[in-house]
């Protein structure tokens, strides 16, 4: 049985040129990227660009990253959750400038159309998670990234604090900030 | 005096303990007290349904072939990234040539005026005889007897 390649070989690989060694870096973290993409972005399309992008800003500058400073994962989450940041900026902006009135009559016939076809508890469980989307989606920045790589990619705290320069109380505030605001927003939605 | 009879911790406290983000030393503490603390074992059991539903955002995923296609465009574009890098790589060598001639220069002006000047009158003596300039201008020929002398 052959030991699957570590990060650090597949690196090495790509810099020199190796597309198969490329691909195997493809494989192992488009996942992770296009879930941490799609969690701060909040579109499928939009994700599914944005992780396009991102391996292009990957292979580009894999020769930035120091395996003495973070490892591979930590600084693919960082450009992963840092370009998501980029996108859902300019989605924001997009949105901002279109109809608000028609966007929310849509969202109204899409809950309603829902509520029809579903049971109750699914419904309920659906109205749920989309609290939790919403809610995720109003978050400042660092409140988002720091909910998504926790909760979703099961980073530690100490290593979000690495990533993003800053001390792991703040890291720890930020986390606990954006959970209270889905508890308070859930407690909402039950009552 | 256990920390646990002074006082009830705080909202973050309990859910850094439900992640288990706390020191090993502050999780034995929370531990004993959340098991004594009615208002604590409450806070923490809320945020644990919270951090379920949460759990329960699943992924709009799209189909593997989707993705396949995704891979092909990406590696092509890494095909034609590695050539442009190997050009970029002659260009790099070029201007790292320049840059330690421009150091040696700085470090050395008196034998780098001596090379400018015998590579300026090398160039002369050269455009001079092919473009066979001292047959059209005869004041010419001195100069190429000038710089004849120096080599």
């Amino acid at each position: 049985m052959t030991s699957p390649l570590s990060d650090e070989d597949l690196v090495e690989g790509a810099l020199g040129g190796d597309e198969n060694a490329f691909s195997l870096l493809y494989d192992r973290y488009r996942n992770p990227v296009y879930s941490t993409a799609y969690r701060i972005i909040q579109s499928a399309e939009d994700a599914r660009d944005a992780t396009q992008e991102i391996f292009v800003k990957l292979y580009r500058s894999l020769r930035s990253w120091n395996p003495r400073k973070a490892s591979f994962s930590t600084w693919i989450y960082r450009l992963a959750s840092n370009h998501a940041i980029d996108c859902w900026r300019t989605r924001r902006r997009r949105h901002e400038a279109q109809d608000t009135d028609d966007a929310g009559e849509k969202a109204g016939r899409y809950a309603l159309g829902d509520a029809i076809r579903s049971p109750y508890r699914e419904v309920a469980g659906r109205e749920q998670v989309e609290a939790v989307r919403r809610c995720v989606d109003l978050l400042p920045e660092l409140q988002k990234k720091v909910f998504v790589l926790r909760y979703f990619q099961e980073m530690k705290l100490e290593e979000i604090a690495a990533m993003e320069n800053c001390s792991l109380g703040t890291v720890k505030t930020s986390l606990f900030r954006a959970t209270h605001a889905v508890r308070r927003v859930l407690r909402k939605a039950r009552s | 005096m256990p920390r646990s009879e002074t006082r009830h911790y705080s909202e973050e406290e309990l859910l850094m303990h439900l992640l288990q983000e706390e020191t090993p030393e502050a999780g034995e503490n929370i531990a004993g007290h959340v098991r004594e603390c009615g208002e604590c074992h409450t806070v923490l059991s809320e945020y644990e349904i919270v951090l379920a539903r949460i759990m329960r955002w699943g992924l709009d995923d799209f189909p593997a072939e989707v993705w396949d296609a995704d891979r092909l465009r990406l590696l092509e574009s890494f095909r034609r990234d590695q050539a442009w890098l190997e050009h970029r790589g002659l260009l790099l060598t070029l201007l790292h040539g320049l840059e330690s001639a421009w150091s040696y220069a700085l470090e050395n002006p008196l034998p780098t005026l001596g090379y400018i000047v015998v590579a300026l009158a090398f160039a002369s003596e050269r455009t001079i005889t092919v473009l066979g300039l001292d047959r059209i201008m005869p004041a010419t020929s001195k100069v190429i007897d000038i710089l004849r002398q120096l080599f």
